[in-house]
């Protein structure tokens, strides 16, 4: 052997090993589902399963011995419906009785005598698998299934009495026709395994918990009911997460604060989904969230926006073919074959009209008598026809923010949450009573291209931060453990109190215009939890004069408000080529409203002053760096500590106190 | 970029629209640091009125609270909560989460030990072993070679699957592309290769674990008789130094569980269970491994046969060998193990107890045990007999067989005296 002039192996081994936990998030909503994973940089991403889908349905089908769920059970409601389940999330953890009333205000279905129920033609949402009572067990609504199940195998032959027994197995007979009746809580189990199985595919690696996301109106006994079923499941539910908490956990990460949001602000959230609007309002402080109010409307939704789509597509269909086609509601077989044919179809384009300004097709083969139907719609022609549910929508946001004391000028930032409200129309007419300065993950542009805005995975993305937040958490003392448990669903710790005004620093000026007489500088937002730090960095000016300068200002409480102006709007009227003044503009010229936020002092609470000795000079005035501590106690204390910084780095403070 | 947003912001409408300006106001920096909680302003207050100077505190306090319920979600809630169950000031959860995120950090490091590798873990090679010649893989140690020298005969399929891959990643021939020096040497690739093909085979790694060549080293270590009677502690020194070999040992066993040497105060029943099990010993060692190739070259059947013949009575002699080996080994232990003359010394007693606790009554008892103990030693004696008279017939058998030889010899010799004459 030739002497080696190098050993044979320098290179690092690569594989990096983590023994940080599996976990994942899910968004488990009542029409769709999706799962987040983390990713090796620490944010969540949205994950496909194996159908390709990020957006999977909520739907679980049976057709003889096969067993379809997710989008593949979706297309089984065209000749299956009476053996597909979809919608069971919100049956879970409801009793019979009360469901009755429940599914007869939600869904508007009528319920007859024993449990035995038709449906309201007029505002049918979905044909799906009967619910019906259990049959052996008391007060539990069930849905009614027939599938195939493979027959007993044949009893092992003993083939001692028989002189001429075969030891050939007797073959198994044909599988047999049974009826099954399944609980929701058991399609629950049987959707969340796959989803699970899903993740576990993606990552190669068992799953150890989850975080689950669960409306905000979801019972305590509701809860339990998802939690046993994500039990039976396998899947150590870590925490079910309300959906405004998923919100508020990917909205405060870096990612997106680098959109260019406050770090306190007033959020308005708006989940458009599939089977109801859910409005929340939250306020956002430094990460610190709580929820000011929601509002859950089931009347208006995806399913809602579906029904004039293929309305309007029916119509065109008739129109181009001479074949009657009623639709939502249709009465006969052959149009209820069809609608749900077209049900299917307006989902892609409904998502090539989000993604796209163009025209977007919808096409079925086989419509309605052998026809088959390609017909397209444009984002300004689908926004026309479903301009109703977005100003229901508007009606609704006004609705809450009226009821929690604000005006839409309050709210600094619009999150969309769910797959309708990735539709740009409805951005666009909600935006327009809301301030210039709002953001929106439309104005931002996060909405598209898998940005961090897109609403469908939000969620998911919120329940997986979340879960690896709680993975990592400790469990070694007591205390750690109480930690934990403040994350248990109506934990004493979610109490707080919060400032009713904003308490910020009034810098006095000569000549200063207004009423507060020099500039105001906010540092503790009204609405925000106790106890609080807010430390501020800033320049103060210190005029052009030389000798000694002091920095000063005082601390007030003030009162913050919506100015309301009329003023003739409109810019003015243009004229034509001609010289001719359009008659339509002119009458346009309408009294309009312009808001405005503005500031009042309210309580005068102390002052600070401090020499300011680090000054440095740039363009002829006297400038220094200073930084202003607030300083919140539990007991409503507070100490306002300010400090210059300089090349020497921390200067002397200067402490202020207002006793409780 | 966030910085040029912040300059162009005037201070000016600041003052007289104090919105809350998104784009101007704040900038965070990364909440894992731990300044985090500082907010740069682009506000710059304008100077001091020129008479003001600060006035005296109203001695008002702050407007009455309003009561809220937090979304117990995200990292600001978590740290709510830890600065109220621990009941620390902001200062000190400052310095509180910095530990935790070393601490995070750590977890999700690199660590070689994580509970992922399965305790494969890293060896260190040295530069013999880097310089193995793949034509010689029957000589490498194929344990050393993919780093599991610690685990051996013990490592598990997945164990030896990730240490290969471990291997793979590190010494692949794609990995010292355009390294300077001899790029093509795959010479250590090729035995890690070869090391993976033995031990994923379960045949082949029987038969490799048979002539495993540490433990061959450590086989001829076993300790004498004359060692156990210098040894200062003599009892201390048997359990020391037998107990590793029967370890050692047990691997080969098709029986498992394997009784191990256990300690002194061993109950009579053990110590025979041990023995009885040890002289029974059904092992599946093999030593197919240290086979002679065939010559590969040459075609003649004869050849390979021969070659093939002489490897099973090869393999046949070892195993003979090691059979005889362990036997003696274990009669060895069993003639300085203390406790066949601690139990001896017990039953004696015990007899002695019971001859003088019942006299009278306890004659029919000792008879019984006189009668007993009279049976085993016509039993012993009996077998002695036999074994000597199987010796016996053997030899006889071999006297036969060599008479019958010299017959053969003689008669071959005056045949060929005839052909001769």
């Amino acid at each position: 052997m030739a002497p080696k002039t190098q050993p044979n192996g320098s290179a690092e081994a690569p594989i990096e090993v983590s023994s940080t936990p599996t976990v994942v998030g899910i968004n488990f909503g009542n029409s769709y589902a999706s799962i987040a994973v983390l990713t090796k940089e620490g944010s969540a991403d949205c994950i496909a399963n194996e159908d390709g889908e990020r957006q999977i349905a909520c739907a679980v089908s049976f057709h003889g011995e096969e067993t379809y769920i997710g989008n593949q059970a979706k297309h089984q409601l065209v000749k299956n419906s009476h053996n597909t389940i979809t919608g069971f999330r919100n049956l879970l953890g409801k009793k019979w009785v009360p469901l009755v009333e429940y599914l007869l205000s939600f869904a508007g279905r009528v319920f007859s005598g024993r449990g035995k129920f038709s449906e309201v033609p007029q505002n049918e949402i979905s044909v799906s698998a009967p619910v019906i009572q259990h049959p052996e067990i008391a007060d539990e609504p069930a849905y009614k299934v027939q599938v195939l199940q493979a027959a007993p195998s044949p009893l092992p032959t003993t083939a001692t009495n028989t002189p001429a027994a075969s030891h050939a197995a007797t073959p198994r007979s044909e599988p047999i026709s049974v009826t099954r009746y399944l609980t929701p809580l058991e399609v629950t189990t049987i959707f969340l395994r796959s989803l699970i199985q899903s993740a576990e595919d993606f990552l190669g690696k068992k799953v150890t918990g989850a975080v689950i996301s669960v409306p905000n109106w979801f019972s305590d006994a509701q809860k339990a009911a998802l939690e046993k079923a994500a039990n039976d499941a396998g899947v150590i539910v870590l925490q079910l997460l309300e959906e405004a908490g998923a919100v508020a956990v990917t909205t405060t990460t870096d990612v997106w604060q680098a959109q260019g949001v406050a770090q306190d602000r007033t959020q308005l959230i708006v989940d458009l989904g599939s089977s109801g609007l859910e409005l929340a309002l939250l306020s956002i402080r430094h990460g610190l969230a709580y929820t000011i109010d929601t509002l859950s409307d089931h009347t208006v939704g995806g399913d809602y926006i579906d029904n004039k789509l293929i309305k309007f597509f029916a119509k065109e269909f008739t129109k181009k073919t001479k074949t009657p086609l009623t639709v939502a509601p249709a009465t006969e077989t052959q149009d209820k074959r069809a609608e749900a044919k077209l049900r299917l179809a307006v989902e892609h384009t409904k998502r090539t009209l989000s993604a796209s300004p163009g025209a977007a097709t919808c096409s079925v083969e086989s419509l309605k008598e052998g026809l088959d139907y390609t017909g397209t719609i444009n984002r300004l022609r689908f926004d026309m026809e479903v301009r109703t549910i977005y100003d229901h929508v508007f009606t609704k946001v006004q609705e809450l923010v009226a009821r929690a004391g604000l005006d839409l000028f309050d709210v600094d930032e619009i999150v969309y949450v769910g797959g309708s409200a990735s539709l740009p129309g409805l951005d666009e007419t909600l935006a327009g009573g809301f301030s210039e300065t709002v953001v929106t993950p439309f104005t931002a542009g996060t909405v598209v291209g898998g940005g961090v805005g897109d609403p469908t995975t939000i969620l998911a993305r919120g329940c997986a931060l979340q879960a690896s937040l709680l993975a990592n958490l400790p469990e070694t003392t007591e205390e750690e453990r109480e930690v934990k448990s403040a994350f248990a669903s109506g934990s004493n710790w979610t109490k707080a109190s919060a400032t009713g005004k904003t308490i910020g620093m009034l810098f006095p000026e000569d000549g200063a215009e207004g009423a507060l007489g020099g500039q105001w500088v906010p540092a503790l937002w009204k609405e925000t939890a106790l106890p609080a730090r807010r430390t501020l960095r800033f320049d103060v000016d210190l005029g052009d004069g030389e000798g000694e300068k002091k920095v000063g200002f005082e601390v007030w409480e003030a009162k913050e408000g919506i100015k309301v102006e009329t003023v003739k709007a409109g810019p003015p009227p243009l004229e034509n080529a001609d010289g001719e003044v359009d008659e339509d503009e002119e009458e346009e010229e309408e009294e309009e409203e312009v808001k405005e936020r503005t500031v009042e002092k309210e309580s005068f609470l102390a002052a600070l002053s401090l020499v300011a000795k680090e000054g440095r000079k740039e363009k002829g005035r006297w400038k220094t760096t200073v930084e202003v501590q607030f300083l919140l106690g539990e007991d409503k204390s507070l100490s306002v500590t300010a400090w210059e910084i300089g090349k020497s780095g921390k200067g002397e403070t200067v402490t202020l106190t207002v006793s409780a | 970029m966030q910085r040029g947003k912040r300059d162009c912001a005037t201070p000016k409408i600041f003052a007289s629209a104090p919105k809350r300006e998104p784009n101007s106001k704040t900038l965070s920096s990364t909440p894992s640091t731990a300044m985090a909680h500082v907010t740069k302003l682009s506000i710059v207050p304008p100077p001091l009125k020129s008479d003001w100077s600060p006035p005296a505190p109203s001695g008002k306090a702050i407007s009455p609270l309003v009561e809220r319920k937090l979304l117990p979600a995200g990292p600001a809630y978590l740290a709510h909560v830890k600065r109220a169950v621990h009941k620390l000031t902001f200062e000190e959860h400052d310095k509180h989460a910095e530990e935790e995120s070393k601490r995070l950090a750590e977890l999700n490091g690199t660590g070689s030990n994580g509970d992922d590798d399965l305790g494969v873990g890293e060896e260190e090679e040295p530069e013999d072993l880097l310089a193995l010649d793949p034509k010689e893989w029957k000589k490498q140690d194929h344990y050393a070679v993919l780093g599991l020298s610690h685990l051996r005969f013990r490592a598990t399929d997945e164990q030896i699957k990730i240490a290969h891959r471990k291997k793979v990643l590190k010494h692949h021939p794609d990995k010292k592309a355009g390294v300077a020096g001899d790029s093509n040497d795959d010479a250590f690739f090729k035995c890690i290769q070869k090391a993976m093909e033995v031990l994923t085979n379960p045949e082949r790694r029987r038969q490799f674990d048979s002539v495993d060549p540490y433990y061959e080293e450590l086989e001829a270590d076993v300790p004498t008789a004359s060692q156990v009677k210098n040894a200062k502690d003599p009892q201390a020194f048997f359990f020391k130094k037998f107990a590793p070999v029967f370890e050692r040992e047990a691997r080969f066993s098709r029986k498992q569980p394997v009784p191990m040497l256990g300690d002194y105060n061993a109950s009579k029943e053990e110590v025979e269970g041990f023995y009885d099990f040890w002289y029974n010993f059904d092992s599946w060692r093999s030593f197919e491994y240290l086979d002679k190739e065939v010559n590969e070259g040459s075609d003649s059947r004869d050849d390979k046969r021969y070659t093939e013949k002489k490897n099973k009575s090869e393999r046949a002699r070892r195993k003979k060998e090691d059979t005889a080996r362990l036997r003696t080994f274990v009669d060895l232990a069993l003639s300085v193990d203390p406790r066949i003359k601690r139990i001896k010394q017990e039953e004696k007693e015990a007899r002695e107890a019971k001859k003088k606790g019942k006299t009278g009554a306890a004659n029919g008892v000792s008879n019984k045990q006189k009668e007993e103990e009279e049976k085993k030693k016509a039993e012993e004696e009996a077998k002695k007999k036999e074994e000597e008279e199987k010796i016996a017939r053997a030899e006889a058998k071999k006297a036969k067989a060599a008479a019958a030889n010299a017959a053969k010899k003689a008669r071959r010799a005056a045949r060929t005296g005839e052909e001769g004459a």
